[in-house]
Parts: structure tokens; C-alpha cells; sequence
């Protein structure tokens, strides 16, 4: 046989064994089923998130308070401009409402609406109006102020000299915008998934060290295979929440060098329950998150048993992970929906939703729930990844789980009698 | 002997690995203070019987008491194991090492620590104490792990081929520890293929083949499956000579072997000194344990290989 043929014939069997290692495995029908999960999974994302930007815009308005007639001045130039922009270039929709005796008040009242986003509010007289906006309004300020002045043009042969000479005032709302609520609850998700995504996922390959130098013999006979599970995970999660001090750490300080106008943009971004509730709501989500999906991670990692494995199983780890990122997605863009709801109920996305709806929501009650149905899901996942843990480890099923307790211990010692020499 | 008097009794231990039955109906019972050995050819089930009398794995079927408890694990502190697999973290000192296992039976790591040093010391390893486990060699790092399992004091110790890789002075090593451990009470089970070792250390012992319990016993009661035999050397071979041996003699390069007679050997040499054969050389060869063993388990599972 010449070289090159002997080369090629030893290629093709290396080839051989590779190929067959890895499509004859279960894994490998996951992995082939990856891009139809991922699309799926994708869609409920994408809808999640262009339900979220169009939410956010129809919750949004500007405000004029302006008596019956300038007001319907108002709304007819409205009315003719708005033909001038794209619908996703316009500006919020117009209300118009009757001014009240304290009218700055009920301007100042206005931006700070729980109910609903006011970016900017006109009132006074047209020729000298108070325009009060938010963070973001300052562009929707300038097209109130246009809109008196075009008011104002309607009846006079005004050159091109402004007719309407506005005060514009800067205002910093007292609680954190609906926008801003939508927005804290999507980075709630998208900071719980990163977190999750790259600290729980690196339970998956954690009992590649015991199995590679074989410490799990001894670990299983001196204590339950179920407390190794568990010791790896609190392992692992105390060196998440290690990663998570640091970080946060660096955050606050870079956040407190930000120039406070920049400050000022970020300032109606927060959550509705308030920021320390927000924080311990994170954290106790955040450790849900780690337990719910690190057993699970754990119990499917020890069912690989070499690095290949533990690489084909990677993949459709990742995309439950981007699954459950796109249902509370959704859920963050549209709270009390049904989405929202089968996300806050679903335990593997439970509470990434519920860490959006801190962010929507000020109602504290149901977090206390949710922490506790998530807490039940922790236990059973636990439960269940620790008997697949042992199941893949040890290729033994454990011992039958036990509802009551076991009777008949005499039996036993009988036994041990029959048995003695 | 009663129950108080047994370290581990089992009954009717099955284990089943894809529908084989690795372990079929083993019984054991190990006396309190004895060296027990589980001797048995490669896969004949000793490991997994180790397995689940340690409560590793649980069985299909059957009964375990392990010091008094029904639930091996129950028991997890006060027992020992060194598995056939060994196991220690690459990147640990050899200290930590075995505090960590000791750690894992209930051992103050503080304690662990000290007892480590002391035991290395004695063990002639106390130049790697602080050394990590990668950098020993395969021997030091058993004895190592052997530490780590005696650690905490057992009550009672398990030992899965506790002598396999190892050179002849480990070897002599490991036998010593193991008789420092049961001179300090502790019940001995360990399974080897390797005869020399039961015979040297057992009290009792259990030969498995084929996942079934073939012989319970001590070692003497397992030579004594087999008779002694007689090597005869004449001092002139005329013929005749194989009329008067019996039946089964079977000529050798160096004289004549056969199974000692049942009436003994002194009638026959009589009859050989006055046919005028005389003894040019005589010995009476007691069967060893690895006779026994080849004889029990069968010459084909005994030479099965590893």
C-alpha cells in the first residue's frame, strides 16, 4: 500500500470513529433539532420584542392644556403636520385638555402620570407658552412649541419670525416613566439571562473534572450522591455571586463618575417597585434563576461523559436558555398579558418574568408567591437533576423515593440472623 | 455469631446492568475486627458488590446491614473506601488532600491536616506533604488516598484492589498499613485477583465468579477443597513402578506426581522401599490458595484477562 493511500485510509478511519461517536449519541438528535427550537424560540423573541417597542410608542403622548378654541387650533395643525412625518418618525399623539386654576401643577402632575407617558406639556397662552418635558421629550417639546406657533399664523400674516415665544423647562420626573419601566424590565430579562447564560451554564462541564480523575467514586461513597449535586451547586452559584459583586462594584462606580446631564437622561429609567426593593427582587431572582437552571444543567451534564458530549449538549442548553429569554421578553413588553402570565407561572422563565414585572409593576404581593412557587420548582428540580446526576453518574437509579416512612425493620434483623454464620 | 458480632451481613444481593445480572444472590458476612477478603477473577461483580454494600449503588434485589444500620450510609463516617478507581484532585496538596477525604467523613479539617502530616510521616512520604497530587508518582498518590481513607478512623475499611499498580515495596507498604488497621480494630473487606495478599492477610474469605458467591470461608477451609499432593522422586526406577503408584500419578520431568493417598503416604513409600525403587526425593505439597481459587472458580475464569 503506498503512503498516501495507507495516510487517507488512516484519515477516513479516525473520520469513521469521530463521525459515528458523535451522530450515534441522543444528543445528537437535540443538536439536529437546534435550528428548529432556535427559530421558534426566535419568533417568540422577535414578537416579544416589537411588541415591546410598539407598547412602549401608543403608551406615550404630549399634552397640550389650552382653552376649547386654542385647543382646537392645536389639534388641526396637529392634524396637518403630522402628515409631514413617517409614521415611525412621528411625534407622541396630541391630547388636548382643559386647563385647570393651578395650571403649572397640573402640567408638573401630568409628567409625572403613572398611568400613562407624557413626554412634554404646553400650556399657557399660545403667544407665551410653558413647555414642561421629560428626559426624552426634548425633541417633542420643540414640536409643541411649532404647533402654537403655527397655531398662531392660522389667524395673523406673520413673516418668518416666530410668533410664539415659549419657555422650554427641563424637568426631571419624580418616579421612573412607563417607557423607562418597559425598558428596566427589559434589561431586568436581558441582565438575568447574560448572568444566568454564562453562570449557571458552566454547571454543564463541572463533573467533567470528577469524572476525568475519577474523584467521584469517592465523593459517592462518602457522601450522597444528591449532597455532591448540591455541593457543586452552591459551589458554582457562590462563585456567580462572587462574578456578581464584582461587577456590580465596578457599575456603581462607573455610574457615580457619569456628568450628572447624562445622569438626567437615565433618570426616568427604574423600576416600579423602587430601587431597593428592585435589588433584592433581582437578587432573589437571580438565585432562582441559578438553581432552577444550574440543576438542570448539572443533571444533563452528567449524562455526558466526554467532552464531545458535554459540547453536543451545550447547544440545546443554550437555546432553552434563549427560549426562556424570548417568552419573558414578551412578557416585559406586554405585563399583564397571557404571555406575561404563562411566563410568570412556567418556572423556568418564572423568574426572569417576574423580574421584569419588579420593573413594570409596583405590587409586591406577587413576588412574594412567585419566589415561593419558584422555591417548590428549585426543590423539585433539584430533586429530579440530582437522581439524573446519579443516574448518569453512577448508572444506578438510587434509592426508591420514600413518601412514608419504612416499617418493618425487624424483618431485617431477621434477615441478618438467616444469614449469620 | 450474632448481628452485634458482624461489621456487614448481606442477603440475596442482586445487581442487574442492562438486563445481565452482575451480581446474582451474593450472601456475605463479615465479623467485627476480621481482614475479609472478596477474591473473584476480572468482572466476576466484586466491585459492584462493593458498590452496593457501601450503598454506591443500591441492589435490585436483597438486604445490606452495614455497623448496625440498614442504610449503609447511615454508617457513611465511620467507614473507609478506597476504590478500585483512584481518585484525588489533581491540583491538591497531598495534606489537603487527605483532610478532604477525611473532611468528607466527618472529619474537623483542622484534625485532618495534623493526622495527615503525622501519617505521611510514618508512611516514609513526609517529603510530599506538601506536594501537589500530579507531581507524585502513581504509587505515592495510592498510599496517599490510602491515608485519606483511614483518616477519619474507621470502624470499617473497604479496599477495591488496593494493591493493583503498585510496586513490590508498596506493595510490602500497603500490606503493613492494612495489618496497623485491623491491630487497631478496624474490619478489613478488600477485594483482589491476586492471591498472595488474602492468603498473607485473610481471615475469611468469599470467592465470586460469574456474579455468584462460590466459596465462603477461611483461607484454610479454601485449601482444603483441594488434597495435598505427593512429588516422588525414586532412587532406582525399575519397572513396575507405576503399578505400584496410584492411579492418578502422572510421570513429571523430575519424578512422579499423585494426589496423597487416603490411607497417607506411609504405607505406599513401604511398599516402594521394599519393591527396591527407593526415595531419591520426597515432598508433600499443601494446595495454595491460588489452587483452590483455579479449582473453584474454574481454570477459564481464572485466567480470564484483566
Amino acid at each position: 500500500m503506498s503512503g498516501t493511500r495507507r495516510i487517507i485510509r488512516q484519515t477516513m478511519t479516525v473520520a469513521r470513529r469521530d463521525f459515528v461517536a458523535t451522530v450515534f449519541t441522543p444528543t445528537f438528535l437535540l443538536f439536529l433539532l437546534a435550528p428548529l427550537i432556535m427559530a421558534g424560540f426566535g419568533a417568540i423573541g422577535g414578537l416579544g420584542a416589537a411588541t415591546m417597542a410598539d407598547s412602549r410608542d401608543r403608551r406615550v403622548q404630549i399634552v397640550a392644556l389650552a382653552a376649547p378654541e386654542d385647543g382646537a387650533r392645536l389639534v388641526a395643525v396637529d392634524k396637518r403636520l403630522r402628515g409631514v412625518f413617517r409614521e415611525r418618525d412621528a411625534p407622541p399623539p396630541l391630547r388636548v385638555t382643559t386647563p385647570r386654576a393651578d395650571v403649572a401643577a397640573q402640567a408638573r402632575a401630568l409628567i409625572d402620570s403613572s398611568d400613562i407617558d407624557i413626554s412634554a406639556v404646553l400650556y399657557g397662552p399660545l403667544e407665551a407658552p410653558t413647555v414642561l418635558y421629560g428626559a426624552q421629550g426634548a425633541r417633542t417639546a420643540s414640536y409643541l412649541v411649532e404647533l402654537a406657533d403655527q397655531a398662531l399664523r392660522i389667524d395673523s400674516a406673520a413673516g418668518a419670525e416666530p410668533v410664539a415665544r415659549a419657555t422650554r423647562i427641563a424637568v426631571a420626573r419624580e418616579t421612573a416613566s412607563i417607557g423607562g419601566q418597559g425598558q428596566a424590565a427589559f434589561f431586568t430579562v436581558f441582565g438575568l439571562f447574560f448572568l444566568t447564560l454564562l453562570l449557571a451554564g458552566q454547571a454543564v462541564g463541572t463533573m467533567a473534572e470528577e469524572r476525568s480523575n475519577k474523584v467521584i467514586e469517592v465523593l459517592a461513597a462518602a457522601v450522597p450522591l444528591e449532597s455532591v449535586f448540591l455541593g457543586k451547586l452552591i459551589g458554582m452559584f457562590g462563585v456567580a455571586l462572587l462574578f456578581l459583586s464584582f461587577w456590580a462594584g465596578v457599575a456603581f462606580n462607573i455610574g457615580s463618575l457619569v456628568p450628572p446631564e447624562l445622569a438626567r437622561g437615565f433618570a426616568s429609567i427604574g423600576p416600579a417597585v423602587g430601587m431597593p426593593a428592585f435589588v433584592l427582587l433581582f437578587l432573589a431572582y437571580f438565585t432562582m434563576a441559578y438553581m432552577l437552571l444550574g440543576a438542570v444543567f448539572l443533571g444533563i451534564g452528567a449524562q455526558a461523559s466526554t467532552p464531545r458530549e458535554i459540547q453536543m449538549l451545550s447547544l440545546p442548553i443554550t437555546i432553552v436558555q434563549v427560549g426562556m429569554f424570548g417568552l419573558s421578553s414578551a412578557a416585559a413588553a406586554n405585563p399583564g398579558s397571557w404571555v406575561a402570565t404563562f411566563a410568570e407561572v412556567f418556572p423556568f422563565s418564572s423568574p426572569f418574568a417576574m423580574g421584569a414585572r419588579a420593573a413594570n409593576s409596583p405590587e409586591l404581593w406577587r413576588h412574594a408567591l412567585a419566589i415561593a412557587w419558584q422555591l417548590l420548582w428549585v426543590a423539585i428540580t433539584v430533586g429530579i437533576g440530582a437522581r439524573l446526576f446519579r443516574r448518569g453518574v453512577l448508572q444506578s437509579a438510587g434509592p426508591k423515593m420514600r413518601w412514608w416512612p419504612r416499617r418493618g425493620s425487624g424483618a431485617v434483623e431477621a434477615a441478618g440472623e438467616a444469614v449469620s454464620p | 455469631m450474632g448481628d452485634d458480632d458482624l461489621a456487614l451481613w448481606a442477603s440475596g444481593l442482586v445487581k442487574r446492568f442492562g438486563g445481565r445480572r452482575v451480581v446474582d444472590g451474593i450472601d456475605i458476612a463479615v465479623p467485627r475486627g476480621a481482614v475479609y477478603g472478596v477474591l473473584g477473577p476480572n468482572g466476576a461483580g466484586k466491585t459492584t458488590t462493593l458498590r452496593m454494600l457501601l450503598g454506591i449503588i443500591e441492589p435490585d434485589e436483597g438486604r445490606r446491614r452495614l455497623l448496625g444500620h440498614d442504610s449503609p450510609r447511615e454508617a457513611s463516617d465511620r467507614v473507609g473506601y478506597l476504590p478500585e478507581e483512584r481518585g484525588l484532585y489533581p491540583g491538591m496538596k497531598a495534606r489537603e488532600a487527605i483532610a478532604f477525604l477525611g473532611a468528607l467523613r466527618g472529619l474537623e479539617w483542622r484534625t485532618g491536616r495534623k493526622r495527615a502530616e503525622t501519617m505521611m510521616e510514618a508512611a516514609g512520604l513526609g517529603h510530599a506533604v506538601d506536594q501537589k497530587i500530579r507531581k507524585l508518582s502513581k504509587g505515592m498518590a495510592q498510599l496517599v488516598q490510602l491515608l485519606g481513607s483511614v483518616v477519619h478512623e474507621p470502624e470499617f475499611l473497604v479496599l477495591d484492589e488496593p494493591f493493583s499498580g503498585l510496586d513490590p515495596v508498596n506493595q510490602e507498604r500497603l500490606e503493613a498499613l492494612i495489618l496497623a488497621e485491623r491491630d487497631r480494630g478496624a474490619t478489613i473487606l478488600f477485594s483482589t485477583h491476586v492471591m498472595a495478599h488474602a492468603e498473607r492477610l485473610c481471615d475469611r474469605l468469599t470467592i465470586i465468579a460469574g456474579g455468584k458467591a462460590r466459596f465462603e470461608g477461611t483461607v484454610a477451609d479454601a485449601r482444603a477443597t483441594l488434597p495435598w499432593r505427593v512429588h516422588y522422586v525414586p532412587h532406582h526406577e525399575h519397572e513396575g513402578l507405576a503399578a505400584l503408584l496410584p492411579a492418578d500419578a502422572a510421570r513429571a520431568s523430575d519424578g512422579w506426581r499423585f494426589v496423597m493417598p487416603d490411607t497417607g503416604i506411609e504405607p505406599l513409600l513401604a511398599k516402594l522401599i521394599e519393591a527396591g525403587h527407593g526415595i531419591s526425593g520426597l515432598s508433600i505439597e499443601r494446595p495454595g490458595l491460588h489452587d483452590a481459587f483455579v479449582r473453584i472458580v474454574g481454570r477459564e475464569a481464572a485466567e480470564q484477562p484483566a
